[in-house]
């Protein structure tokens, strides 16, 4: 028995502990990039102040995929089949828009497989969070190259990859997307703060995490091993994150040049320089950033474009107020007089 | 000359995209308004523009709805298949023929009657000459049979609602061909068509708006699909309702419509309603269900409600896609890898059609899993007569959804795959509720719905599915029987044959044969077929395919002692069934059997 006092246990805005926003234990590689990022998840969620309950988690299949299991314990959430989790997502959202659909997939899930679903998801600019677990690898299947293995990086074993990467920034920036970024699973500072705005935004909001796979690709000749990736992080800028509920007058002005941008819900992301300065709203500049990074075998990351005017799916489908799910069976059955006057008028009398 | 009422058969030979099915349909309504019992079946190609079609009008008092063994008038307006049609013809068959078609009319033993309809339709139109030329040949026809103005200006006031110069436009046009007939021909051919009384009134429509118009009633509220033929009018069917059933004052609907990129994404978009406590459907054809296996399994192992309609094309593969068959029921039935069992329900009538339409929905919540609404090009996209639409007897069945805090509280042992009742069905919360959340999976998985692969958990969970869907069995639409009290053959059949049986059942007795027949309306089978087979000494399962895939379906199910009873006729050729055909191959079957 200890003596100690207990400690008080530290609540969020709505007065919950972090232990509410926590899932089960890991069952992937130990020091696996995922996990980091599961573990940011669980920040982000409950620094947001949101309802655990009020989160779908949704997932396709890949070791990516099984991280919903790891988080969000309270949430009711969706493992669904490999490259398909934007569609299901769509199906839920239609019945349930009120709801925080937290989207979490992998290299294969997304730029193979599931390239079609995402594309069209994006092209909906279907409220939702988006979380590539990028790692160039293919875990569960002990290591194939997958569609988003840089040239020239070489995985454990076997010949290094020569076929052309598909940039998942790059194709979202071109699609339209409203929010696309790129971190870095070991950069928890920036990955927390922006996976928090994506949060906030309504629409599509892509992250592709660069998260190094331990067992098959973290070797010297990998450019997706947690020590490149260190080494040659191109960082746009310093994010941090304002949640609306705190009040903007007590927060630290920083010294050097910044760009506040105003999230849906009324939160900000605050956005710093480090040496040049990045404009979120010039795809052009994201697109140009991207390549030069490539280029140069560097990986660049950072809130890449965001656009906050863009209709989103809710506006598109013009749906009644109340979530459909909540919509009484009563309102949803026309009633037998209509029937009646339908029947008459086929029945021309 | 003896004349022959209201029992002949017209084929009219068009080109595609030429406006013909608008023609087609106004002498199809007009003669229905006549009271003459009367079926169209329209034979068109994959295509938009040229291609060969032609439309079936078959009338027969004896209420005979096929298409019947000849034709007895051809229209003969596409070059195309002129000399093939023509040569097709019984010696005495009617030939009404489009005389600008500088095309050869070289039979002396059919009746002709040469009509200029180019030459006519350009006098009222040259700019839409194409069109009325059609028009014209319903004028002729009308004049030849008999069919009165007033049917037809009846017809052409539906056809094109409201729009005066287009009414105005085809009365003259029928005018035309009218008058040309009169001044011209002598009849000389026995073919009439009398008007009958109308003693109970009924309307035409087409499966699939009678569907479209039950899933309306039955609270569909996310269609998800992608456009296929035949089954695209289905979708727009409920597109079309919606602005006047489904939304509010402000515009504002009470259904989502997304047009997927395409059928793995309607599939999951459907899944994804169903996961969310919704009333979610697609509405393809076979080329669609087979890209959706993958969601159906998961459906079906994640017990997600889900509604798919497939309106059957004649596979495999594109096959013939704009033809009619029944070859998709297997697939249906045992839809994905591993063991599966799906319910499907299979309407034959407008009426049917409308009441599974919302049913549907109903099955699938009850027993949280897909539901399948077997339908076919010839049910789906040909008119069919339809009496009207009785209102759902019950309200809708939300299944073991809890909503509601305390009624969960009240739950002891609650799990998401928790048999607590005994029937196989377990209870559900949904997403955002707070109530005992987990995460879905298409992996094996406990009672709890936590990730297992103990051999128990898995042969557990499998045995429960399997009796769930046999628990639904006898609560599903059950066979409709019409039974011979002497008869010792039964006949089953399903779907869209409604429209022929009756045919075949006379073609039959004439032979001094005497069936009973049987019209399965769901799967699993329901314990009525089983009593039906008992009670005859054999019977035959009639299908629109090559296989027997119900008949194969019997055979896996049946019991032993039985099994030996149940014979096959399954035939297709694209057409829609005609009834001689399979009248021959019941009668060859059982010869078969008694030899």
């Amino acid at each position: 028995m200890s003596d100690k006092p207990a400690r008080a246990i530290k609540l969020n805005v709505i007065n919950e502990p972090k232990d509410s926003y926590k899932g089960g234990p890991s069952s992937l590689c130990p020091g696996c990039g995922h996990d980091q990022i599961s573990n940011v998840v669980i920040n982000a969620a409950w620094e947001n102040g949101i309802k655990p309950h009020r989160i779908a988690k949704m997932s396709g299949i890949g070791c990516s995929s099984k991280t919903p299991a790891y988080y969000l314990g309270q949430s009711h959430g969706f493992n669904t089949v490999h490259g398909r989790m934007p569609s299901v997502t769509t199906g839920a959202y239609t019945i349930n828009k009120d709801l925080l659909y937290l989207g979490v997939s992998g290299d294969g899930d997304s730029a193979s497989i599931g390239i079609g679903q995402l594309i069209h998801a994006i092209r909906r600019n279907m409220d939702m969070v988006y979380i590539v677990e990028n790692n160039g690898v293919y875990g569960l299947t002990k290591g194939q190259y997958s569609a988003t293995a840089d040239i020239g990086s070489k995985k454990k074993k076997g010949k290094a990859n020569e076929t052309q990467p598909i940039d998942l920034c790059a194709l979202a920036i071109n699609l339209g997307c409203t929010f696309v970024a790129r971190s870095f699973s070991g950069s928890k500072k920036q990955l927390t703060s922006l996976l928090k705005a994506a949060m906030s935004h309504k629409g599509f909001a892509l992250i592709d995490v660069i998260s190094p796979c331990v067992t098959f690709n973290n070797n010297d000749e990998s450019m997706r091993s947690y020590q490149y990736v260190k080494e040659n992080e191109i960082t746009l800028h310093m994010a941090d994150y304002i949640p609306h509920f705190e009040p903007m007058a007590e927060v630290e002005v920083p010294e050097g040049h910044f760009t506040d941008i105003t999230l849906h819900d009324g939160s900000t992301i605050r956005l710093e320089t480090i040496s040049d300065t990045h404009d979120p709203s010039d795809s052009m500049a994201a697109l140009t950033a991207l390549h030069e990074a490539e280029v140069e075998k560097k990986h660049v990351t950072g809130l890449l474009y965001f656009d906050a005017n863009k209709p989103s799916l809710a506006e598109d489908l013009g749906l009644v107020e109340t979530p459909l799910l909540d919509v009484s069976d009563d309102d949803l059955r026309p009633s037998e007089e209509m029937l009646d006057t339908i029947n008459k008028e086929f029945l021309n009398v | 000359m003896d004349t022959i009422a209201n029992d002949f058969t017209i084929n009219i030979a068009t080109a595609n995209g030429t406006g013909s099915q608008s023609a087609n349909l106004i002498l199809l309504q007009s003669l229905f308004d006549m009271g003459v019992p009367v079926s169209g079946k329209n034979l068109f190609p994959s295509n938009i523009s040229g291609l060969p079609t032609w439309y079936i009008v078959r009338l027969s008092d004896d209420g005979y709805q096929a298409p019947g063994d000849r034709t007895h008038i051809q229209v003969l307006v596409n070059k195309a298949t002129w000399a093939e049609d023509l040569a097709a013809l019984e010696p005495g068959s009617v030939v009404v023929w489009n005389m600008d078609s500088k095309m050869p009319m070289d039979r002396e033993d059919v009746v002709s009657y040469p009509v200029p309809m180019t030459k006519l339709a350009r006098s009222l139109s040259p700019k839409l000459a194409k069109l009325v030329t059609n028009i014209v040949y319903v004028g002729a026809l009308a004049e030849i049979l008999g069919i009165t103005d007033e049917a037809l200006h009846k017809a052409v006031a539906g056809q094109f609602k409201g729009k005066a110069s287009a009414i105005e436009l085809n009365k003259t046009a029928l005018e035309l061909g009218r008058n040309h007939a009169r001044e011209n021909f002598t009849k000389s051919d026995p073919y009439v068509v009398e008007s009958r009384a109308i003693e109970k009134q009924r309307f035409f429509m087409e499966g699939n708006e009678a569907v479209a118009l039950g899933c309306i009633f039955g609270g569909v509220q996310l269609l998800a699909w992608y456009p296929i033929t035949p089954s695209s009018s289905l979708a727009e069917g409920i597109i079309g309702w919606l602005p006047r059933l489904r939304t509010n004052d402000e515009g504002e609907s009470t259904c989502a419509v997304i047009q997927a990129e395409d059928e793995l994404a309607a599939a999951g978009m459907v899944l994804g309603a169903g996961w969310a406590g919704g009333r979610g459907m697609t509405a393809t054809s076979g080329p669609g269900i087979s890209l959706m296996q993958e969601f159906i399994g998961l459906a079906y192992f994640a017990e997600i409600p889900s509604v798919f309609w497939d309106v059957n094309r004649v596979g495999p593969s594109t096959g013939l896609p704009t033809r009619t068959q029944q070859s998709d029921i297997s697939m249906l039935y045992e839809g994905s890898h591993g063991d599966t069992q799906h319910i499907v329900i299979i309407p034959g009538t407008i009426e049917e059609c409308f009441e599974f339409g919302w049913r549907a929905f109903d099955i699938s919540e009850r027993y949280q899993t897909p539901v399948f609404g077997l339908s076919d090009l010839d049910l789906g996209m040909n008119r069919w007569a339809c009496e009207g639409f009785t209102y759902p007897d019950t309200p809708m069945d939300r299944g073991k959804t809890i909503r509601d805090q305390d009624v969960f509280d009240a739950m002891e042992n609650f799990g998401r795959y928790r048999d607590l009742d005994g029937d196989g069905i377990p209870y559900r919360t949904l997403p955002g509720s707070g109530m005992a959340p987990i995460l879905y999976r298409g992996t094996g998985h406990n009672p709890d719905g936590v990730y297992s692969e103990k051999p128990e958990d898995y042969f557990a969970l499998m045995k429960r599915l399997k009796d769930k869907i046999n628990g639904a069995r006898d609560n599903l639409p059950e066979p409709l029987l019409r039974e011979e009290v002497e008869g010792d053959v039964g006949v089953i059949y399903y779907g869209s044959m409604e429209n022929t049986i009756q045919e075949i059942d006379d073609i039959l007795e004439d032979t001094g044969l005497k069936v009973s027949q049987c019209r399965v309306r769901s799967l699993p089978i329901h314990s009525e077929v089983e009593a039906f087979i008992r009670r005859h000494r054999m019977t035959i399962v009639l299908e629109i395919n090559r296989d027997g895939q119900l008949w194969g379906i019997l055979r896996r199910e049946l019991p032993n002692d039985i099994v030996g009873k149940v014979h096959s006729v399954a035939y297709s050729d694209g057409m829609p069934p005609r009834a001689r055909i399979y009248a021959e191959k019941i009668l060859e079957t059982i010869k078969g059997v008694s030899q």
